[in-house]
């Protein structure tokens, strides 16, 4: 049997051909672990629903193909929990760097230390057109005179109503000249008790974007300016709020707190219970996916001396103190806060609220706005202010007062006074507490 | 008086003993970390003005007591806290027990009916809440509905500050599974002779009940009155989901007080206060039960 002998010099082919591949199979990791070393994670603190969740996606993946070192790692909390879960993250020192901040919540985050100051890096990029954003919306986050956050959308509040309703009575749409009592008086005729059918959908909302809407139109406010004092116990207050609840409890215009609890869509107007009812910009989308009926907007009604209020609100992102990358964060929001970023999120997609004037009407071509949306862009432009409270640090406290009584309101289980009386004592009382703190 | 400890240990009992330890020592290790570890934590920070950092932490000493004591909210808190409590108990306890009693006698398809009782303690409490916002629904819920067809027009239930504890409370009934699974062990532990005896000497149901089931089943009642305490206390599912706390402050509950301080309001060291205060209530009630229960509770020597 001739035996086929590997020569010396075979031998010593085979093993450098050997040596090198392993040596170039055990780079490859290695150049991995490079790239790895090069690419920067950016972690999200978000709270979108599944159905917007792939537009965020979207963007980005766009992102990342512009910035191959970061990559985007989003946790997702729930609406409803993400406020609770935040504080959470804080005090176990583990916050993403970078978290949505609902408008209320700018001012109590930026006072304990969750998002940081970002006035010197906003305002030193020249780039980023920071006054393009409606001034109203970045009220909402400055602390101090200081921007600790950014809006990425705001909108107002004003008439929504259901042409389908108003078609079947024979009335004349809300027009630009109506008053409150013309709003009232075409309630009070559209309401068929019987049919279970309302002409005003008995919304009533006293914080944030609802103070200006219920009772600006009479010369009132819930807090003074600068949020040191409740302002509710005036004859302007009293009349505006007596107004509301007449036409819920008297007039019977509007479905009571337990009447309009369970409907379809889980509100009276959306649901087609009710002729009119109070909108935002923001939801907008939900109208268009549930209402089953011809729908548009009005100005919000004047009051009896001719004042057009309304109240305004939105949302943003801050940056925290745990990130270690703060500039990479921030190249991060300038893009996504930038006029194109905003028309991408949330003027195409239809999702509505964009923080910059440009946006909102790049937004009334989209599917969701209304026809007569442009209602929208003149009440941020003409009369809307950002409803208190948001710039106390028991703004909380607040709201859950004024959220309370207007509950207790709409459900017929206070009474005008009583509520006035409440939410002026434990209001006040609650924002004397904070009053050295701030 | 220490003779016991001074008493010479023989080599297996040691190895025994040890053994002992080694075993419980997982639970002891979670007991000292997850439970009494905050425990403690907590009663220290409650001292202090912690809002999120633990950093600078400042000692304030009683001020969060007492800005507790002097906040009307807190002691509505208090109030309903123990309204909803003391009916969860009662009500509970009794149907519990009334249950039982029924899934104990010998007829056809009582395994099925077992079943179906503990069925809502298997399900999550979120679900249990949502399903009820609909039962309660003033409109269009079943219950007001059933109500309606023998002539009763239904209440608010959660939407009225009249009726939502009344709702809770009603709502608790249906999740008495537990509690009726660990009564019916008990009552069928109840010797059989003893109730042989009691009809030999004339008694009827009710007798046979009040003579021989009671006073039997007294050391598992007491078992299931505290930990219906401790559970009571501690509900905050059906609150968060359904209520909020409200209409008003009507169902506004020390756990719900608590939460809102922590998480909304950013006062930890309120709520760390309100924590200290619902562990020393629920100290006290238990105390308070342990020396009630030794003029009714019957241990069999």
């Amino acid at each position: 049997m001739n035996k086929q002998q590997l020569s010396r010099r075979a031998f010593l082919k085979l093993a450098a051909a050997s040596s090198t591949g392993v040596a170039l199979a055990g780079m490859g990791p290695l150049r991995n672990i490079a790239a790895a070393q090069d690419t920067v994670e950016l972690t999200f603190g978000r709270h979108w629903e599944a159905a917007f969740r792939p537009r965020q996606a979207e963007y980005d993946e766009g992102f990342m193909e512009r910035h191959p070192d970061i990559k985007i790692d989003i946790t997702y909390n729930t609406w409803a929990d993400h406020n609770n879960v935040v504080p959470a993250w804080a005090a176990a020192g583990t916050l993403p760097d970078i978290i949505y901040v609902h408008g209320s919540r700018a001012t109590p985050w930026a006072h304990e230390g969750i998002i940081i100051d970002i006035h010197d890096i906003v305002t030193a990029d020249e780039e980023f057109n920071v006054d393009g954003m409606w001034e109203e919306s970045v009220r909402l986050y400055r602390v101090d005179g200081r921007i600790h956050a950014l809006p990425y959308d705001h909108g107002p509040i004003i008439l929504g109503y259901n042409k389908d309703m108003f078609d079947a009575a024979g009335m004349d749409y809300p027009s630009e000249d109506w008053t409150m009592e013309d709003m009232a008086a075409a309630a009070v005729e559209l309401t068929d008790a019987d049919m279970g059918v309302w002409g005003w959908d008995g919304q009533l909302d006293l914080g944030n974007g609802g103070g200006g809407f219920f009772v600006g139109a009479w010369g009132g406010q819930t807090m003074n300016d600068d949020e040191t004092a409740m302002t509710v116990d005036t004859p302007e207050v009293r009349e505006a709020l007596n107004h509301w609840y007449n036409l819920i409890h008297e007039a019977g215009a509007a479905p009571s707190g337990t009447e309009s609890e369970a409907f379809p869509n889980q509100n009276p107007f959306r649901s087609g219970a009710c002729a009119m009812g109070h909108i935002a910009t923001w939801s907008t989308p939900s109208m268009r996916a549930l209402a089953n009926f011809e729908w548009d907007v009005a100005p919000t009604p004047m009051g009896a001396d001719g004042t057009r209020s309304t109240g305004a609100f939105g949302s943003g992102y801050g940056i925290t103190p745990t990130s270690d990358k703060p500039d990479v964060a921030w190249r991060y929001l300038r893009e996504y806060l930038s006029l194109d970023g905003m028309i991408f999120m949330w003027s195409l997609s239809g999702r509505g609220s964009p923080a910059r004037p440009e946006g909102l009407e790049a937004w009334l071509t989209s599917d969701p706005a209304p026809p007569s949306g442009r209602y929208f862009l003149e009440a941020m432009f003409d009369y809307a202010v950002t409803g208190p409270p948001f710039s106390s640090l028991a703004a909380a406290q607040v709201s859950n007062i004024l959220g309370r009584e207007a509950g207790l309101l709409r459900l017929g289980e206070t009474s005008v006074d009583a509520a006035i009386a409440a939410i002026t004592e434990e209001g006040q009382a609650a924002l004397d507490a904070v009053a050295e703190d701030m | 008086m220490f003779r016991r400890f001074l008493r010479p240990i023989s080599p297996s009992a040691r190895r025994e003993e040890r053994i002992f330890y080694l075993f419980i020592l997982p639970w002891l290790i979670g007991l000292v970390v997850f439970n009494a570890g905050p425990v403690l934590g907590m009663l220290g920070l409650s001292f202090t003005d912690w809002r999120i950092s633990l950093d600078n932490l400042q000692f304030i000493g009683l001020d969060n007591y007492a800005t507790l004591a002097a906040d009307p909210i807190f002691w509505t808190s208090v109030g309903n806290t123990l309204y909803i409590v003391v009916g969860r108990v009662v009500f509970g306890t009794a149907f519990a027990l009334l249950l039982a009693i029924l899934l104990n006698q010998k007829v056809p398809g009582i395994p099925f009916f077992r079943a179906v009782y503990y069925l809502p303690t298997v399900t999550a409490g979120v679900a249990v809440a949502l399903v009820w916002i609909w039962i309660f629904n003033p409109r269009l819920g079943i219950l007001n509905y059933s109500l309606k067809q023998i002539g009763i027009t239904g209440p608010p239930w959660i939407y009225s500050s009249t009726w939502v504890k009344p709702s809770l409370i009603l709502m608790s009934l249906f999740q008495v599974g537990p509690n009726m699974i660990i009564l019916l062990a008990g009552l069928q532990g109840v010797p059989k002779e003893l109730y042989e005896s009691a009809e030999i000497d004339g008694a009827g149901n009710w007798a046979k009940f009040r003579n021989v089931t009671l006073p039997m089943l007294s050391p598992v009642l007491f078992f299931v009155i505290i930990i219906s305490v401790v559970s009571s206390f501690q509900n905050f599912t059906e609150i968060r989901v359904m209520t909020e706390g409200g209409p008003g402050e009507s169902s506004n509950v020390l756990i719900w007080y608590l939460w809102e301080n922590a998480f909304i309001f950013l006062q930890l060291g309120v709520a760390a206060a309100v924590a200290w205060i619902m562990f020393v209530i629920l100290m006290a009630l238990t105390g308070l039960q342990f020396r009630l229960g030794r003029r009714w509770v019957f241990y069999e020597v």
